[in-house]
């Protein structure tokens, strides 16, 4: 999967809520019925990319079984970010839908 | 923004922690996706190994987090640092070796760029002074060129010339300066209005002459002021030396020549105008009818704007050829020469200081090829090495990343010590650069710092490039036996490195071939025939003065008195003194006009003679040759008739047809008349500036019938002339504690200095011809062994079919005197080409001069000889080892 394409479902996820990485990859997994497998070689550098430009941010806080894990949220500028991205989306998953018909 | 911040520094400053971190979330992360596999029914082992399986590893996870975060680079660099420095570390000789050749080029070449800069390249430190030129008179019917203005026409041209802001002149001479009842002979200069205004530098302290100073301050005919009041502006060094730098100096009174002289300022730092030694400055008014036929001015101008240095000329010439149809007496065939003050300052030292940065850029050129080769050797080594690891997934880009660490740690190692060296090595030019103009100004400064970083950096990509190349050119390889056999085969590919070695062979005959030259020459030089003996006498400057000694026989009276006293020392064998030493620092140095009385005096008969006032013995003293006749004696009294002693050239042109002595001779002293001198003696030659320049025509007259205030006084001792010194001193100090002399100077040492540029220039030739040599040999060493190294098994099998430890050895040795060969043909046709750069600075010697070049091809033997090492180390071979081990 294209990295853009990746950063783009981690920013929806997390526009609902803040979640840890392990519940991104369940989230993405289960609303894609299971076409998106993440590994943590492809999850965990993109999370790392989106903090260092600072569209989510990330601390450690104590999860639902007790133990601390990292927490990742949207931040504004995220959240801008996904308003942008999803409309250009749009725009161009209908443009590619006209012209896949087309032919 | 605040945040992003923040998690970059921590990624800068605690990368293990944020390690840490990941390692935590993508266990936790395994982990909960291990319970729930386990929760739906797996057993936990099987559930952990496929979350595994479903997750990837989570190390190239890790490993991918921590490329991502700042400062990943820095640290590849640190890891690639720590990798040059271990394998540096382990090889010490090889280290060592690069190291030294590194700083020894660096060094030369950046003490030597700060020399040529700081005296050649960098403008003079004056205001503007692309505009400031020096005016010489100049008469080529009479053979004169480049000789000095005279005050007459000076005054002229100030009034007429329209191309110059400003024309001013300068006398320079001895006087005796008294401070604090402390005698100093110290270096004066006369100057006229305008002197400092055209040379522009302000003054340090005080200020500089008014016009009506100027104008009122008249000299008599011996040079001393003859007005009230007079100023004088004292230098820089001066006023630190006696006056420890106290600004209350304005307005003190010094004593110079028993007079006392107000002081109106402190001349500008560094001022080198006309000298850098002068310490005295005294203003100059001319007289109304300033003499025209006395060329004895440093004439100096400073254009105007928008004039060109051609125009200048022009109109010069042009106001010049006016004034010798106005006073042809005086002034007829009198032309001026206009050349820029920097050119003139810096003088024929130019080729000398190109041909020994030419000559460092080479020897540069050898020790980065030879770094270059030791570390293509290195890395043939390294091969294998470098297959296995692209093989483990190392990129190209950072295995040549990581090989080039190596030679710029070394060369920036080098680069510091060459710096260092650079420093040491211009304290040693600074101190014995005898009549190198400038040297004052010389320093490491921020232009010889940047080449030294320039050839530091040019040093690394030279010497690393062609191993850095050669490694990330290998092909990933699976194991290392088979990277190990590809080796084997790679000894074909030895195109770069026996180009490397040839270029060295080449460059350093050239640089061989050019100190032969200069070595040849400078033979020539030391063996010319001085016309003295320099060995064993001291020679002591006096310069006596008007008010003291003008009277009368007073100067006469001293001098035969000093004499006296000197000859009566212990260990003195001779004394005698002249107006002009050969060789000497200071003395009034003349030429006039002389004729035989039996001729007609005309164009055909007059020969211009330098005029040198000599004392009995002088001769004697100096160890010249009486070729006929008698040298002066007490006979030459004041009231006997006037005569003369003529140099063995004068005397042959002047009289060919036979013996000049008994013949008379006529002196023109222009203005002063025409005086008959009878030639009583004729002695041989001498080279009054050192060997390169021909003998001069000379005549000598007694100092008791034409007394003179300014004389070199010479003492022959029977051993070191140093060890006179004391005495010297003290016999002056007791005849008059006013006069010391300016300075006591070993006439060995003084005539010495007139070819010390040879010498120096042949002494730094040779020095980097044989580390260029040496440095030529190592390469040609490394690069057999390592032939022999890498074809191990090649001669085990020739072993093996039987060739002998003799066919072995020539095969070796031949493949190592082809390329010294081609070097030296290369060499050879490159040195004849430089050789006509140096042409100038040869004396007797052709720049072909086949013998140089012939001893330049004894270069092959010593290869030959160096080449056998690696051969016979070939031939020791024992094939079943090497056969076995293969």
């Amino acid at each position: 999967m294209a990295a853009e394409k990746l950063e783009l479902l981690i920013l929806k996820t997390l526009a609902l809520e803040p979640l840890h990485g392990y519940g991104i990859a369940r989230r993405i997994e289960q609303v894609s019925e299971g076409v998106f497998k993440l590994t943590l070689g492809s999850l965990y550098p993109a999370l790392q990319r989106l903090e260092k430009q600072a569209l989510v941010a990330a601390e450690w806080k104590a999860s639902e079984n007790g133990r601390r894990a990292r927490y990742y949220r949207l931040t504004a500028k995220g959240r801008g970010r996904l308003q942008v991205e999803l409309e250009d989306w749009a725009r161009v998953s209908a443009a590619m839908a006209r012209v896949l018909k087309a032919t | 923004m605040l945040t992003t911040l923040w998690l970059r520094v921590k990624e800068i400053v605690l990368p293990e922690r944020l390690d840490r971190e990941t390692q935590e979330e993508l266990a936790q992360h395994l982990e909960l996706l291990a319970a729930e596999k386990a929760r739906a029914g797996l057993d936990p082992e099987e559930a952990q190994r496929q979350a595994r399986l479903e997750l990837g590893n989570p190390q190239e996870a890790r490993e991918r987090l921590r490329d991502g975060r700042t400062g990943s680079e820095l640290d590849a660099a640190a890891k690639d640092l720590g990798y040059a420095l271990r394998q540096l570390r382990q090889r010490p000789a090889f280290t060592v070796a690069c190291l030294l050749t590194v700083a020894l080029g660096v060094g030369a070449s950046t003490a030597l760029f700060a020399l040529v800069h700081g005296v050649v390249l960098k403008p003079l430190p004056l205001p503007d002074p692309g505009s400031l030129v020096r005016i010489y008179d100049s008469n080529p019917g009479k053979g004169t060129s480049r000789t000095g203005i005279t005050t007459g026409n000076l005054a002229d041209w100030r009034r007429r010339v329209r191309s110059f802001r400003g024309i001013a002149g300068t006398y320079t001479m001895g006087r005796t300066l008294t401070l604090g009842g402390d005698s100093e002979a110290v270096l004066s200069a006369q100057v006229t209005e305008d002197f400092f205004a055209v040379l522009g530098m302000p003054p340090a302290l005080g200020r500089y002459f008014t016009p009506e100073e100027t104008r009122r301050a008249l000299f008599n005919n011996a040079a001393a002021p003859v007005s009230p009041d007079p100023v004088l502006v004292v230098s820089h060094a001066l006023w630190q030396r006696r006056f420890g730098g106290d600004p209350g100096v304005i307005g003190r009174s010094v004593t110079v020549e028993r007079r006392p002289m107000r002081i109106v300022g402190v001349a500008a730092k560094d001022f080198a105008v006309p000298a850098p030694d002068v310490d005295l400055f005294l203003p100059w008014g001319l007289p109304e009818t300033p003499p025209r036929d006395q060329h004895y001015l440093t004439g100096l101008a400073r254009l105007g704007p928008g004039a060109s240095l051609a125009q200048a000329e022009a109109e010069l010439r042009g106001v010049a050829s006016a004034l010798s149809a106005e006073h042809p007496r005086t002034n007829e065939g009198w032309s001026v020469e206009l050349v820029p003050l920097h050119e003139d300052t810096v003088g024929d030292l130019r080729l000398t200081l190109l041909v020994l940065l030419l000559a460092v850029a080479l020897v540069l050129v050898v020790s980065s090829a030879n770094v270059a080769l030791l570390s293509l050797a290195r890395s043939l080594e390294r091969l294998p090495e470098a297959s296995l690891r692209q093989a483990l997934g190392a990129s190209r880009g950072r295995l040549m990343r990581q090989f080039l660490m190596e030679p710029l740690v070394v060369s920036l190692a080098g680069g510091a010590l060459g710096v260092l060296l650079a420093a040491l090595g211009l304290g040693l030019l600074k101190r014995a650069g005898p009549g190198v103009p400038r040297l004052h100004e010389v320093g490491l400064d921020g232009a010889a710092l940047a080449f030294a970083c320039a050839a530091t950096l040019l040093a690394a990509l030279v010497s690393g490039l062609p191993a850095a190349l050669r490694l990330a050119r290998t092909e990933p390889a699976p194991d290392l036996a088979a990277a190990q056999a590809r080796l084997a085969g790679a000894g074909s590919r030895h195109a770069l490195r026996d180009a490397l070695v040839v270029v060295e062979v080449a460059t350093a005959v050239v640089l061989l071939a050019g100190a032969t030259l200069l070595l040849r020459s400078y033979q020539r030089l030391q063996a010319v025939d001085p016309g003295y003996q320099s060995q064993g006498v001291l020679v002591a400057p006096v310069f006596l003065d008007m008010e003291q000694y003008g009277a009368g026989g007073r100067s006469r009276a001293y001098y035969d008195s000093l004499l006296e006293r000197l000859r009566s020392l212990p260990g003195v064998v001779a004394a005698g003194a002249a107006t002009a030493l050969p060789a000497s620092p200071l003395g009034p140095d003349f030429e006039r006009p002389v004729w035989p009385q039996a001729s007609p005096g005309d164009e055909r008969t007059r020969r211009s003679a330098w005029v040198r006032m000599v004392t009995v013995d002088y001769f004697r003293t100096l160890g010249m040759r009486l070729v006929a006749g008698r040298a002066f004696d007490a006979s030459d009294a004041p009231e006997a008739p006037l005569r003369v002693i003529l140099s063995e050239g004068l005397a042959r042109v002047l009289f060919p047809s036979g013996s000049a002595v008994g013949e008379r001779l006529v002196v023109d002293y222009s203005s002063a008349g025409t005086y008959p001198y009878e030639v009583v003696g004729i002695v041989g030659d001498v080279r009054f500036s050192g060997p390169r320049a021909e003998p001069r025509h000379e005549i000598y007259l007694a100092h008791a019938q034409r007394p003179y205030l300014v004389m070199n006084v010479a003492v022959r001792g029977s051993g070191d002339s140093r060890l006179l010194a004391p005495a010297v001193r003290q016999a002056l100090h007791e005849l008059d504690p006013a006069k010391p002399a300016y300075g006591l100077y070993d006439l060995a040492e003084l005539s010495g200095a007139t070819y010390a540029r040879d010498r120096y220039l042949m002494l730094a030739l040779s020095a980097f011809a044989v580390v260029a040599v040496l440095l030529a040999l190592v390469g040609v060493h490394g690069v057999l062994s390592h032939r022999v190294r890498e074809r191990t098994r090649e001669i085990g099998v020739r072993i093996a079919l039987g060739a002998s430890g003799g066919t072995l050895l020539r095969w070796i040795a031949t493949q190592g005197l082809r390329l010294v060969l081609l070097g030296l043909v290369l060499g050879l046709a490159l040195a004849a080409g430089l050789a006509r750069l140096v042409s100038g600075l040869l004396y007797g010697t052709s720049p072909l001069d086949p013998a140089a070049l012939g001893a330049v091809a004894a270069l092959p033997l010593v290869a030959l000889a160096v080449s056998l090492h690696p051969a016979w180390r070939a031939a020791r071979t024992n094939a079943a080892d090497v056969l076995r081990a293969g």
